[in-house]
């Protein structure tokens, strides 16, 4: 489904360069759960990234279901991480003027559809993420962890076949990792979400069907 | 997405707020000027009702036993034999007396009880052949003639407005005019003229009266000012002549021209100078607040780009980032401009100003809405195209 061939990707910031990632050869299949492990500053969130068409690669072809990303323009580009990319961030990244519901219907906005749509489709992910009391709630207004299911809902609103996670379970103590690890596996096996999650956590990369570990850019395995 | 648009900009309240109230303030100024600007343009447009180009204004200074009564009939005398002097000149075509001077400041304002309500009008007392002087077109009747001096009734001639507010449809001539206070002769009407507007091509059509002022009849010596119409082509040289002519036959008194394009002139001066320096003032008013409202949007735009990278993350894409930034924009100046609008209704709610017409108040407002609308989307442009070139991965690395 996603599929990295030699990518490499470097960062020039005044005199230094950064090999974030180096040569990276990766297939993700349809319906796979993958997690993708190693230290920080390794090009964890960098992969994520290019396989979420955040960004090109400095060199390689990245290719969703076959056709290289370089061939999209803004406009189709900007359609497809809309339609079928989910990204749950490491920061959560939720805007903080809006509430909860209107955060996770922010993917919705940039598709043809009714507010009263937009708002049952909203409901529905918050449900999901067990937060269906507290829509009318600001971000700031919420516990670590329940931003980080607000984050999730957002995510799964649009009912994306990826779902891209950059540690959703990080920032959190281990029974709402469990939590939120849980509602993960479940969108996998019920819906057959692709999913790619950076984690630290070994236990939690154990529950995946594969793990992908980087070292300096590099893929070690 | 608006509904999602204005849920934002009434969450950020606060750090709009400086925002709206700016753009309210400069919807004001504007407002005022364009309206003020309007009002003239408007005015301007309605016919004159007389004409100016080949008048010329005698100013007559009678020295000093002015007052005394025991002159009256010298007085009187002197005048008629001026006029005679004057009449006689080649290039002199007409000439007349009258108490106010066209596009003059000031004058003579009247307010009357007609059929029980008050009227206002502008006034003047005007001699044989004011009419011909100043090429003042009759609708109806005719202009004062000398024996209209020695009848029961004394005489007026009104405008086209003041015959519309007192007499309807009706043809005025030969019909009597308010009721006369005790004592006096009761006005009766013997022509109506088109619209006189002695203020000038600025000022608002208003009602005017004009009553008769007899070079036989004691009442004569009001007016201070001789009306000449000279032939086209007198060169400004004649001016001297004429002075010279009638310093002949009153030796004591003095005498002083005015062109009526020049006294024309000082009117336009007078009501353009202000109109001038307000739009100066409002035009560099508008580019500060033009060059604070691109400030604040691109510092406004830096504190958010991580709204925006994630926005297009989840499917944005530069089109419609910049749409956003824009669109934003417009809500903040509709919030604006309603506060405005709602400030400036009031003023022909509470009757504040009344020679406004609704017209040009709307038009005033319209503009000022399309003015406010400009700027702003103008202003918009530049830090909403920066948006659009946000890298979604760059700006969601920020902590
Ligand atoms: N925009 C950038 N400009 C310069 N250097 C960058 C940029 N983004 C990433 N890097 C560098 O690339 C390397 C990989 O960064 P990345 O964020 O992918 O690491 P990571 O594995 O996600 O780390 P962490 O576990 O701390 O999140 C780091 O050395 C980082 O400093
Ligand atoms: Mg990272």
């Amino acid at each position: 489904m996603i599929h990295l061939q030699q990518v490499s990707k470097l960062y020039r910031t005044d005199r230094v360069e950064t090999t974030a990632l180096d040569n990276i050869n990766l297939e993700i299949g349809k319906g796979e759960f993958v997690s993708v492990m190693g230290p920080s500053g390794c090009g964890k969130s960098t992969l994520l990234n290019l396989m979420g068409l955040l960004d090109e690669p400095s060199s390689g072809r990245v290719a969703l279901d076959g056709k290289a990303i370089d061939r999209y323009g803004d406009r189709a580009l900007s359609r497809v991480r809309n339609e079928r990319i989910g990204f749950i961030f490491q920061q959560f990244h939720l805007v903080p003027d809006l509430s909860v519901a209107d955060n996770v219907e922010i993917p919705l906005l940039y598709r043809r559809m009714s507010n009263r749509e937009r708002r049952k489709a909203a409901l529905a992910a918050l449900d999901r993420v067990g937060l269906g009391s507290r829509t009318h709630h600001f971000p700031t207004q919420l516990s670590g962890g329940q931003q980080q299911r607000v984050a999730i809902a957002r995510a799964i609103v649009g009912r994306p076949n990826i779902l891209l996670a950059d540690e959703p379970t990080g920032n959190l103590d281990s029974q709402m990792g469990d939590e939120i690890m849980g509602i993960l596996e479940d969108l996998n096996q019920k819906e057959g979400t692709t999913i790619v999650m950076v984690t630290h956590d070994p236990r939690m990369a154990d529950k995946t069907h594969r793990v992908v570990r980087l070292f300096d850019g590099r893929q070690v395995q | 997405m608006t509904r999602h648009l204005l849920k934002l900009v009434w969450n950020r309240k606060r750090s709009n707020a400086l925002m709206i109230l700016e753009i309210c303030v400069s919807f004001l100024v504007v407002f005022v000027v364009v309206t003020m600007g309007l009002f003239l343009l408007d005015n301007y447009r309605i016919p004159l009702g007389f004409e100016w180009k080949h008048v010329w204004n005698v100013r007559i200074g009678m020295g000093r036993n002015e007052a005394s009564a025991g002159d009256a009939a010298a007085q009187q005398a002197t005048l008629t034999r001026l006029f005679q002097e004057v009449r006689s000149l080649e290039p002199v075509e007409a000439a007349a007396g009258s108490f106010v001077v066209p596009f003059e400041q000031g004058g003579w304002e009247g307010t009357y009880k007609v059929q029980g309500r008050n009227v206002e009008m502008g006034v003047d007392r005007a001699t044989v052949d004011f009419d011909k002087v100043l090429g003042l077109r009759l609708v109806s009747g005719r202009w004062f003639e000398e024996p209209d001096a020695a009848q029961s009734w004394e005489p007026v001639v009104i405008d086209q407005d003041l015959a519309r507010t007192v007499y309807g449809t009706a043809d005025p001539v030969g019909k009597a005019l308010f009721d006369p206070n005790p004592g006096e002769r009761p006005f009766r009407v013997v022509g109506v003229v088109r619209d006189f507007r002695k203020g000038g091509e600025l000022l608002p059509n208003g009602n005017f009266l004009f009553r008769f002022s007899s070079l036989d009849h004691p009442e004569g010596q009001s007016f201070r000012n001789l009306l000449i119409r000279v032939r086209p082509g007198t060169p400004a040289a004649f001016e001297e002549t004429l002075v010279k002519r009638m310093q002949g036959v009153a030796p004591d008194w003095s005498f002083e021209v005015q062109p009526l394009p020049q006294v024309r002139a000082t009117a336009f001066r007078f009501f353009l100078t202000p109109l001038i320096v307000a739009g100066t003032v409002a035009f560099f008013l508008l580019l500060m607040v033009g060059l604070g409202l691109i400030g604040v949007l691109w510092q406004n735009l830096l504190q958010r780009t991580r709204e925006i990278g994630l926005r297009r993350a989840a499917g944005a894409s530069r089109a419609s980032v910049h749409r956003q930034v824009l669109l934003e924009q417009i809500v903040l100046t509709s919030l604006g401009v309603l506060l405005g609008t709602l400030l400036v209704i009031q003023v022909p709610i509470l009757h504040l100003i009344g020679v406004l017409s609704d017209k040009v108040f709307t038009a005033g407002l319209l503009v000022a809405m399309a003015a406010m609308y400009l700027l702003s989307v103008l202003c918009a442009l530049y830090p909403s195209s920066l948006a659009a070139r946000v890298q979604p991965a760059e700006a969601l690395r920020y902590e």
